[in-house]
């Protein structure tokens, strides 16, 4: 009580009333340059250009085509393989057949995880399966593939099933079993079950990781399709992408070695960062489930 | 307590409800022969430390937690499974869809217990919405809204239930104490709206005598009805009222002495 009446009334009001010193630079316009420089597309693109410009300057002073090929010799080769329709057709034929097989893999995942959160024996096979087979590159099963389903697509639909299957099952049911008890229990309390419960509280409520599940299946799925179409090529002579890479390679254009390398990777993150991206946008990032 | 000729009869009876967990080592019981009734229009509060099977009660009530020994009706029937005719509000905050927004999710709780049409539902889940005074946010998900904001829309939904009993499970405990206050009002405001009845579990004393009409004080682990006390707000009214005082005084004493026994 004292100690409130030894400060000077006149000093109390003094320091209220004051207002304090306003920094100079609160808020101001950013420079262009600094705007430019904060879009991080923009940054990644000049880094591009940088590194296209190495790649050209280092191919240029090798000047050994059969080693490493010019930017631009790439660049031709591309367009005379898009203009001769056999890049097109090559790619055309490699989706079709990862449709295939991812979405196989993909539907016996998703059996694979329902009959695992549906009984204890699906629970084990599920874990036994998983810890066996998801360790096994799936490269390591086309020789075995070869014998059972021949030369031919159907060997490497086989081993991209094989490819997908575990890493989205263990995916799905991770998210499964990490919906929490009080989603469950708002479920339960609207007396949803069986098939509606499954639908609209888990799989919404599991989605952050069936997606993360369907992005990882894919870029295994992707890579696995390629390194198969390029072990063995395709006795039709209507191979993919991995094919072509072969072909040209034993051909020595290796500008078009280049261009096919160039359109895995073009496809790659078509998907990666186009397709899977917005999906995401539109989804878990919306809902603020992105973890 | 019941009348001569009438006989009364609760809305729900709980009737030496004995629960337990059973965990790979361990069987835990969590609340031991616990009696009381709940009339209709009641407010009941279940006080107890937490710990003491205040939530296992409540779901057991629920219909998630089948009772090791003991009987629960609702309405004159034995309850054996969840069902939309006990509305619930948990604690958590995460008890929102994520991936519906506000009104979506008073939406989806319509249309998935009364099977009634988009448009109907959505006029119906506006008004609940208006009610817990958040129309402005009907279009936002739940990661954007604040806890009391959550909760308020929990509220909403279990009012669309149309269920006639709402089970509430400590809603405002992670509350600021503001807001806190302010959820109190608005839920007694809207129980003078609707006269449902409501079950409520907090381990606040304030909280209890604030929201109650009846309060049943449960004793630490496991937990035990140790007594019950009626409220008479028409008395009290006001938390600097001299009965308020003496009602809380009475509670706390009873709590703390439980309490030695653990500590
Ligand atoms: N799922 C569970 N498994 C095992 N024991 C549990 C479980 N849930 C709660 N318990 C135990 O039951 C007792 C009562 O818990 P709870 O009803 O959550 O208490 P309160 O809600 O009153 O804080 C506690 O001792 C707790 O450890
Ligand atoms: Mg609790």
């Amino acid at each position: 009580m004292s100690n409130k009446e030894t400060i000077p009334f006149d000093l109390l009001k003094t320091n209220c009333a004051e207002t304090p010193q306003i920094p100079e630079e609160i808020k101001r316009k950013l420079s262009l340059w600094e705007k430019l420089y904060n879009v991080p597309a923009l940054r990644k693109i000049t880094l591009l250009v940088f590194l296209a410009f190495a790649w050209q300057l280092y191919a240029a002073y090798l000047d050994n085509a059969l080693m490493v090929p010019t930017l631009t010799d790439t660049a031709r080769g591309f367009f005379e393989a898009v203009k001769s329709a056999e890049l097109p057709l090559r790619t055309l034929t490699s989706l079709r057949v990862i449709c295939i097989g991812y979405s196989g893999g993909v539907l016996l995942a998703g059996l694979l995880t329902v009959f695992a959160i549906t009984t204890k024996p699906g629970t084990d096979l599920l874990e036994i399966f998983t810890a066996m087979f998801n360790p096994l590159p799936a490269i390591a099963l086309l020789p075995l593939a070869l014998l059972w389903f021949g030369l031919g697509y159907p060997s490497i639909i086989f081993v991209i099933i094989h490819a997908v299957t575990w890493p989205v099952a263990l995916n799905i049911y991770a998210g499964f079993m990490g919906v929490s008890t009080t989603l469950r229990m708002v479920g339960k309390n609207y007396e949803l079950a069986g098939f509606r419960f499954v639908f609209k509280i888990l799989i919404p409520a599991a989605f952050p990781h069936i997606l993360t599940g369907l992005k990882i299946g894919w870029a295994f799925s992707w890579r696995t399709l390629i390194a198969a179409e390029l072990v063995f090529g395709v006795s039709s002579g209507s191979g993919g992408l991995g094919w072509f890479i072969y072909e040209k390679k034993n051909q020595l254009d290796i500008n078009f070695v280049f261009a096919g390398l160039l359109t895995v990777i073009i496809i790659g993150v078509f998907i990666e960062g186009m397709v899977f991206k917005s999906i995401e946008e539109r989804t878990v990032v919306k809902w603020g489930m992105k973890f | 307590m019941a009348g001569t000729n009438a006989p009364y009869r609760p809305f729900l009876e709980v009737r030496n409800l004995t629960l337990q967990y059973k965990t790979a080592r361990y069987l835990i019981t969590a609340t031991d022969d616990v009696s009381f009734d709940v009339a209709e229009s009641d407010r009941l509060i279940l006080l107890g430390p937490s710990g003491c099977g205040k939530s296992t009660i409540l779901k057991a009530v629920g219909g998630f937690l089948k009772p090791a020994g003991g009987s629960i009706t609702l309405g004159g029937s034995g309850i054996k499974k969840p069902g939309a005719d006990r509305a619930i509000v948990f604690q958590e905050f995460d008890q929102l869809l994520p991936w519906k927004t506000a009104l979506e999710n008073i939406v989806f709780a319509i249309r998935q217990t009364r099977g009634a049409g988009k448009a109907e539902a959505e006029e119906e889940a506006k008004v609940l919405l208006k009610k817990v005074n958040l129309s402005s946010f009907a279009h936002t998900y739940p990661h954007a809204l604040s806890g009391g904001m959550k909760q308020r829309v929990a509220i909403a939904r279990c009012l669309a239930l149309k269920s006639k009993i709402i089970l509430m499970d400590e809603p405002f405990a992670s509350l600021d104490a503001l807001t806190r206050q302010k959820m109190q009002e608005e839920l007694l405001e809207l129980w003078a709206d609707t006269k449902i009845t409501l079950v409520f579990v907090t381990h606040s004393i304030d909280e209890a005598i604030t929201l109650g009409t009846r309060i049943i004080v449960l004793s630490p682990h496991p937990g035990k009805v140790v007594c019950e006390f009626p409220v008479d707000w028409s008395q009290i009214n006001s938390k600097n009222h001299p009965e308020y005082a003496g009602l809380k005084e009475r509670i706390t004493r009873i709590l703390f002495r439980d309490m030695d026994f653990v500590i």
